[in-house]
């Protein structure tokens, strides 16, 4: 798998959410919603012969300051199986050439600090399968 | 001497190479034991008899429609094909089995946060070729 390749996919993927910006590299400062892909942990060789090799990929969503008042209502949406803004279900319908398969594995709650200013966030961990050479 | 990866291995059934769906094999060979001990012996005295032996590969499963591990293996279910497992990968003087074994099972197994896995078992079928490669 080229992994470049592979989260340029995946980012155009999630640009497909309405009104979600998506960074395929963390960047400097975050303007939430948010979608950063973060860099890739690689399993090598889970076949013979650079059959197949897999990628762990964390994606961190930023959408809304802890203190706002709709903060939950927002981040559910992104957090939800299903729906038009599930990362999931957004990312699982996707069709894909840079690899074989995808999996959002987990969600994870976070509190993270940008510019001093305390946001909601949740760390999905996409498992991604594909050809080693 | 070295030590030597698995990573290399390289295992064909029926002339079709299925390493890279593949992430773990093993040839057990045995041999039948024949206790031969008699009056006067102090201890078992033993005697070799046949060779045997199994086969077992394992992977990921990958719907390659002609290559992969479904459409090579399901239709050689209970019949004797040639299997060749070179345990150091390919190369000239590399060690290599050779052998026909009656492919005894196929099993897919779906877990449901997991890639799609394969297995195959296999009995060996007469001796095993330990010639190395060519």
């Amino acid at each position: 798998m080229d992994v470049n390749a592979v989260v340029t996919a995946l980012a155009a993927q999630l640009s497909t959410i309405t009104a979600l910006r998506v960074h395929s590299e963390p960047p400097g400062t975050v303007t939430p919603p948010a979608a950063v892909l973060s860099y890739a942990d690689v399993t090598f060789d889970n076949t013979y012969g650079r059959g197949m090799d897999m990628l762990e990929l964390p994606v961190v969503l930023v959408v809304a300051k802890v203190s706002e008042r709709t903060a939950r209502k927002k981040i559910d949406a992104y957090v939800s199986g299903s729906g038009a803004t599930s990362i999931k279900a957004v990312i699982e319908a996707g069709t894909y050439t840079a690899f074989d398969s995808v999996r959002v594995a987990s969600a994870t709650a976070d509190v993270i600090t940008i510019g001093g200013v305390d946001y909601l966030s949740y760390a999905f961990t996409l498992e991604i399968a594909g050809q080693g050479a | 001497m070295a030590f030597i990866h698995g990573k290399n291995t390289v295992v064909k059934v029926a002339t079709k190479d299925l390493s890279s769906y593949t992430a773990m094999s093993e040839l057990p060979r045995t041999a039948d034991s024949h206790d031969v001990t008699t009056y006067g012996n102090v201890a078992h005295r033993k005697a070799g008899g046949l060779l045997d032996g199994t086969f077992t590969m394992s992977g990921t499963y990958d719907s390659t429609a002609v290559n992969g591990p479904r459409a090579v293996l399901e239709p050689l279910l209970g019949t004797v094909p040639a299997v060749i497992r070179q345990t150091e990968g390919a190369g000239t003087g590399k060690p290599q089995d050779a052998f026909t074994a009656l492919l005894t099972g196929y099993t897919e197994t779906n877990a449901v946060a997991d890639m799609v896995k394969w297995s195959a078992a296999f009995e060996i079928d007469g001796d095993v070729d330990s010639t190395p490669q060519p």
